[in-house]
């Protein structure tokens, strides 16, 4: 229980680990020679090992502590970076990624590890022989020394009835978190006297750069045997060791003559001292709900301000007008840095995809690079995890179906090596995501001829359409232009999953391709789902916002203008036939006015490739409307995307168009 | 736990706000109860939910729904008057108003006073009572808000009505 509560602390942690360690694997793999890298990667395993040790994550812990072995090996180059130790990471890594998420769902324990272990651990035995020798040879170095002054005061203290006691303490194997044991050790026996000196360091100890055994010297009035008694109760001591020292055998350390231990273990701290102050800014990690809460009181400061600009218009007082007009500026300004605070950089969903492009690319044996831009631009958190699944479909396009084989990039004059070009910037209210290859592109002519074997359109429907109508035919449910179906993409999943998540997210995907050049994918997201562009219609005394995003135009029809094509009222715009729904019959809302209007305000609305005019009455005005969910109580009700609360305190329903269309 | 802490100091009391359907006296407990609303928003209707839910209101920037009692238990149709309240409750995770047709107060009742409910009181079925509180001559009916407003049910009930 205790542990729960801290659990979205350490998988948000582990999660970030992760995708340092995959990011600097890919870098080391193009890098072998860069010790930096390696560092990084050694302390990410590191600290994942200890987190997930504490947490009683076991199977992640003894992953983290095979690699952790594997990367000390790299680092002090007793093995050499090779392809082959690349991929036995990666695996690894991937086996942690499954983990935590086991460790989400609880399953951790039925996740098989053995198989990575066994890979991790065949590197470790070639050295183990010679890494024991070396833990043999360390440990009789094992010495205290201390400094001229450090002697002085040794002298004094003892002149004063203490004495000088060398503590030789030893931890259990498998002891976890040596370091805080450590710790705990020394704080505890500060109680008992004052600590001079430890070997190694208390800071070294901290850190857990100590194999099993450390020495402790402490001043203290009591006898040896007390506090080896006391020492050797506390957890994971496994052997401890306690002899007076006189003051004339000490030895002296020099200054100036640093022992070789204490450089190899203070380098990556002082580089990753630099590293943490160059690359990361203070931060707070806050829990959603809490800025879901501050958007939501934000919003209700937006509606009250226009409450108050209306008053202020009634009352004409222009010091009270100018006053309003301020807070206005203020509230919007507001409104814009918590939306800010909501936002995280896509970066969070690209770092991900080198991973993904050197996966595929070996799989399907092209050679392939990524190159990534604008990484830090940002979207709301909640767009962030829906656009994963598409993006990651649409790069495996690129390099499956759009980036050709190196032969035949060679025949056809382009370099071996395709380019896929994974770009991000925002525009307005609106973020663009865009993915390019430098492959074959799209075939109209292909494309035209699997929409007619498919039965999707008739030939004359075919030569009417526009080239960009034509690559647009990708995103009907069912289109694949890829004959054999790969491993890689081609699952009978298609654009059209693509293109329906991306609607939801009230987003737009545009494809555009040259043949023999390459094609372009371009997703168009608002920046927010928190608030959103609608028009409020009324019908009946009732309002309604309807998302602008699923609006296609709106449209005046006159009631002789509307035909019964089979018991369903069609109007006709421009030569295609649309068909109508009365908004009240679908939401059965009593009292619409419409009936007797001989103009009808109609909405027509697009899902996917359908159109629908929804007949209502009124069309009242554009508006920008902060969604509210109905709450756990209603739960989803079919057609009804949210509410909103107007700048009247009333509230219009948010329709989702997807179940009227 | 603090719940019955508290009761026991209090020697054995709970304390209920209780309400009027009708004629009918209805009593929550007050610990369940959020805050008591004067209906004058007006309520907005939502299209395709549970037939009880008579809508939803903005409480200070939080949209709540609002359950009406009298549908619920299938008793006499409401009108909504001048006494008319709501009382905002927390069930669960969520704040559901109650519509009733007037508060009347707020009452410390012995404990020793609640009995169990029979199978029907005042054409409410003993499903959604927490038992009957005797005060001198009043019957006051209380309710077991968990079933009275479980969304569970209004879900599976709205379902049952679509299809």
């Amino acid at each position: 229980m205790e542990v729960s509560q801290y659990l979205n602390v350490f998988m948000d942690e582990c999660y970030e680990h992760l995708q340092v360690l995959n990011q600097s694997l890919l870098t080391l793999e193009k890098e072998p020679d860069n010790s930096e890298l390696l560092n990084s990667i050694f302390r990410a395993a590191h600290t994942l090992k200890g987190a997930s040790a504490t947490m009683g994550f076991n199977k992640m812990a003894s992953v983290t502590h095979a690699m952790e072995d594997v990367l000390s090996l790299l680092r002090q180059k007793e093995l050499e970076v090779t392809p082959e130790i690349i991929n036995v990471l990666f695996d690894a890594l991937d086996l942690l990624e499954i983990l935590a998420k086991g460790i989400t769902e609880g399953q951790e324990e039925n996740i098989e590890v053995a198989g990575v272990l066994q890979g991790l651990k065949k590197y470790l035995a070639a050295d183990l022989a010679s890494e024991r020798k070396e833990k043999e040879e360390r440990r009789t170095t094992l010495q205290l020394r201390y400094l001229p002054e450090e002697i002085e005061k040794i002298k004094a203290a003892v002149e004063g009835g203490l004495a000088l006691i060398h503590l030789s303490l030893t931890l259990e194997k498998d002891c976890l978190l040596k370091g805080a044991r450590a710790f705990m050790i020394l704080r505890e026996l500060e109680t008992q006297g004052e600590i001079v000196r430890t070997i190694p360091t208390a800071k070294e100890l901290e850190d857990e750069k100590f194999d099993d055994d450390f020495i402790i010297g402490i001043l203290s009035k009591k006898p040896v045997g007390v506090l080896v008694q006391f020492v050797e109760k506390m957890l994971d001591v496994k052997a401890v060791k306690g002899e007076i020292v006189e003051v004339d055998k000490l030895l002296v350390e020099r200054r100036g003559t640093v022992q070789s231990t204490t450089t190899t273990s203070d380098e990556p701290q002082k580089t990753s001292q630099v590293k943490a102050s160059s690359s990361i800014s203070p931060t707070v990690r806050v829990d959603i709900k809490k800025l879901d809460d501050l958007m939501n009181l934000v919003g209700e400061l937006v509606i009250t301000r226009s409450r108050l600009e209306q008053i202020s218009l009634e009352k004409g007082d222009q010091l009270l007008g100018e006053t309003v007009e301020h807070l206005s500026r203020l509230t919007l300004d507001l409104r814009d840095q918590v939306l800010k605070t909501r936002m995280v950089p896509v970066e969070q969903v690209f770092s991900r995809f080198p991973r993904l492009v050197r996966d595929l690319a070996k799989e399907t044996g092209k050679e392939v690079e990524l190159r990534i831009s604008g990484a830090e631009t940002e979207l709301d958190r909640t767009v962030i995890d829906e656009i994963v699944d598409p993006l990651v479909h649409i790069i495996r396009n690129s390099v499956d179906h759009g980036i050709e084989e190196p032969f035949l990039r060679a025949e056809c004059g382009k370099k071996e090596q395709g380019v896929v070009e994974l770009r991000a910037y925002q525009t307005g209210n609106h973020v663009m995501i865009s993915v390019t290859d430098d492959g074959r592109g799209m075939d109209p002519e292909k494309i035209k001829a699997r929409a007619l074997e498919k039965g999707f359109m008739t030939p004359e429907e075919i030569e009417g359409l526009e080239e960009e109508e034509i690559l647009n035919l990708i995103f009907l449910p069912g289109f694949s232009t890829s004959k054999e179906v790969t491993d890689v993409s081609g699952r009978g999943v298609g654009m059209d999953v693509v293109k329906t998540k991306i609607s939801a997210l009230g987003g737009v995907v545009q494809v555009s391709s040259v043949k023999g050049e390459g094609t372009t994918i371009t997703i168009r997201l608002p920046l927010t789902l928190a608030i959103i562009q609608t028009l409020i219609v009324q019908l009946g005394e009732d309002v309604f916002a309807i998302p602008t995003g699923y609006i296609e135009q709106t449209i005046s029809v006159a009631r002789k203008d509307i035909r019964k094509l089979r018991n369903q009222e069609v109007a006709i715009l421009r030569g295609e036939v649309i068909p109508l729904i009365r908004l009240q019959d679908f939401l059965g809302v009593p009292q619409a006015k419409n009936e007797h209007l001989e103009e009808l305000d109609v909405v027509v609305v697009r899902n996917g490739e359908r159109k629908l005019g929804c007949i209502v009455d009124t069309l009242l005005r554009q508006q920008d409307v902060v969604i509210k969910s109905l709450g756990s109580y209603l739960g989803n009700i079919d057609g009804i995307a949210g509410a909103t609360i107007l700048g009247n305190g009333k509230i219009a329903l948010i329709l989702d168009m997807r179940a009227v269309a | 736990m603090k719940e019955t802490k508290e009761i026991q100091q209090q020697e054995e009391t709970v304390q209920i706000v209780i309400f009027k359907l009708g004629e009918e006296e209805f009593g929550v407990n007050i610990l369940q109860v959020r805050e008591i609303e004067k209906l004058d928003q007006g309520i907005t209707r939502v299209p395709k939910a549970p037939h009880f839910v008579e809508g939803i209101i903005n409480l200070r920037g939080e949209i709540i729904p609002i359950v009406d009692l009298r549908r619920r238990f299938g008793l006499t149709l409401p009108e909504i008057g001048y006494n008319s309240r709501v009382i905002i409750v927390e069930v669960g995770d969520a704040l559901v108003g109650m519509l009733v047709d007037a508060v009347v107060e707020v009452l410390r009742v012995p404990v020793s006073a609640v009995e169990p409910a029979p199978a029907i009181t005042k054409g409410v079925d003993a499903y959604f009572l927490a038992g009957v509180a005797k005060i001198d001559t009043r019957l006051i009916v209380l309710l077991n808000l968990e079933r009275t407003l479980s969304s569970e049910e209004a879900k599976e009930l709205n379902e049952a009505e679509l299809g």
